[in-house]
């Protein structure tokens, strides 16, 4: 079948979708590569099939025997993104593969959150075992009237807060600071891994 | 787990060995691979999921893959196996015999058992 200018305008409205897709988790090469053999594919079935009743059904069938092009995306997603972040274990990879859920799915969003968390949490206790050697003064817990309110960092200092906590802190904070950001980034790994598990082939 | 999750992870599980087999012949292009895999099996749900598969088994070794330009109006990718998907399929397909003669067996006593 010879597909007349609104048969290409539909194929080419596909793999533009296709194309917007993959363009937010794959490298430029590797998204030219994934259209084109898709384009192949497309071409290769137009070829073969009878345009009738009408071209525009036809066409449709053949779309919809690749799939969506966001669910194609997502396929291409799963097996690179998660792939790698799962086998290297790499901070980057995996964030990129968290963040890659989040936008696509409501249950990665809440995970994403939850890691979010996680990761701050870890980085601001390892910020405070980093300042206290710098601001001695500003950095330790924070008493109001005798009663805990906080950990952390005030500059300046607010007028009635004591603040307690000597050189202590530092390593109190540097293992709750370092356990917590590897807990994060296991606990990422695993969501990962699980996702890679049941997803949609 | 419900029957359809339990086909579906089986689905899954063996796609690889399945698109393996497919190109252990000689080499083939996607949608080849998918005619290929359509005539024996019902393995391929949505056509368009298969390329990713394809794409990282090339990454991981096991297949290389070849832009053909000429044969057809329009370019074709061909899979074809490498030295190390080959020695890979040799081992999935010996895997994959040898846990469906342990299954058989185990259906087997059951079945007399009854």
């Amino acid at each position: 079948m010879t597909l007349s200018d609104v048969g290409e305008a539909r194929v080419n409205g596909y793999l533009f979708v296709l194309q917007r897709s993959l363009k937010t988790f794959l490298p430029a090469d590797a998204v030219r590569d994934a259209v084109r053999e898709i384009e192949s594919h497309l071409r290769d079935r137009i070829a073969a099939v009878d345009a009738s009743p009408n071209e525009r059904d036809a066409v449709e069938r053949i779309l919809a025997e690749l799939g969506p092009p966001l669910r194609v995306a997502q396929a291409y997603s799963a097996e690179r993104t998660i792939e790698e972040a799962v086998t290297t274990g790499r901070v980057v990879p995996i964030l990129r593969a968290v963040w890659q859920l989040a936008v696509s799915t409501v249950v990665g969003f809440f995970v994403a959150l939850l890691l979010v968390i996680g990761y701050v949490t870890g980085l601001a206790f390892v910020a405070i075992g980093a300042l206290k050697p710098i601001f001695p003064d500003n950095v330790g817990i924070q008493f109001v009237n005798g009663f805990p309110v906080g950990l952390g960092a005030h500059f300046p200092l607010d007028a009635g807060v004591d603040l307690r906590g000597g050189y202590w802190v530092i390593p109190i904070a540097l293992v709750c600071g370092l356990g917590i950001l590897v807990g994060t980034q296991r606990g990422a790994r695993k969501y990962l891994a699980w996702w890679r598990n049941r997803r949609v082939s | 787990m419900s029957h359809e999750t339990w086909q579906e992870q089986l689905r899954r599980g063996t796609l690889d060995l399945a698109i393996l087999l497919s190109v252990s012949s000689g080499p083939r292009y996607g949608l080849a691979i998918i005619q290929h895999l359509e005539a024996f099996t019902d393995l391929v749900v949505a056509e368009g999921t298969i390329y990713p598969i394809l794409g990282r088994l090339t990454r991981e070794g096991l297949l290389d893959a070849t832009w053909v330009e000429g044969e057809a109006a329009h370019p074709r990718k061909y899979y074809a196996l490498t030295r190390l998907g080959t020695r890979r399929l040799a081992e999935m397909a010996a895997a994959w015999r040898d846990y469906v003669k342990k299954i058989d067996r185990l259906m087997a006593a059951s079945e007399r058992a009854r």
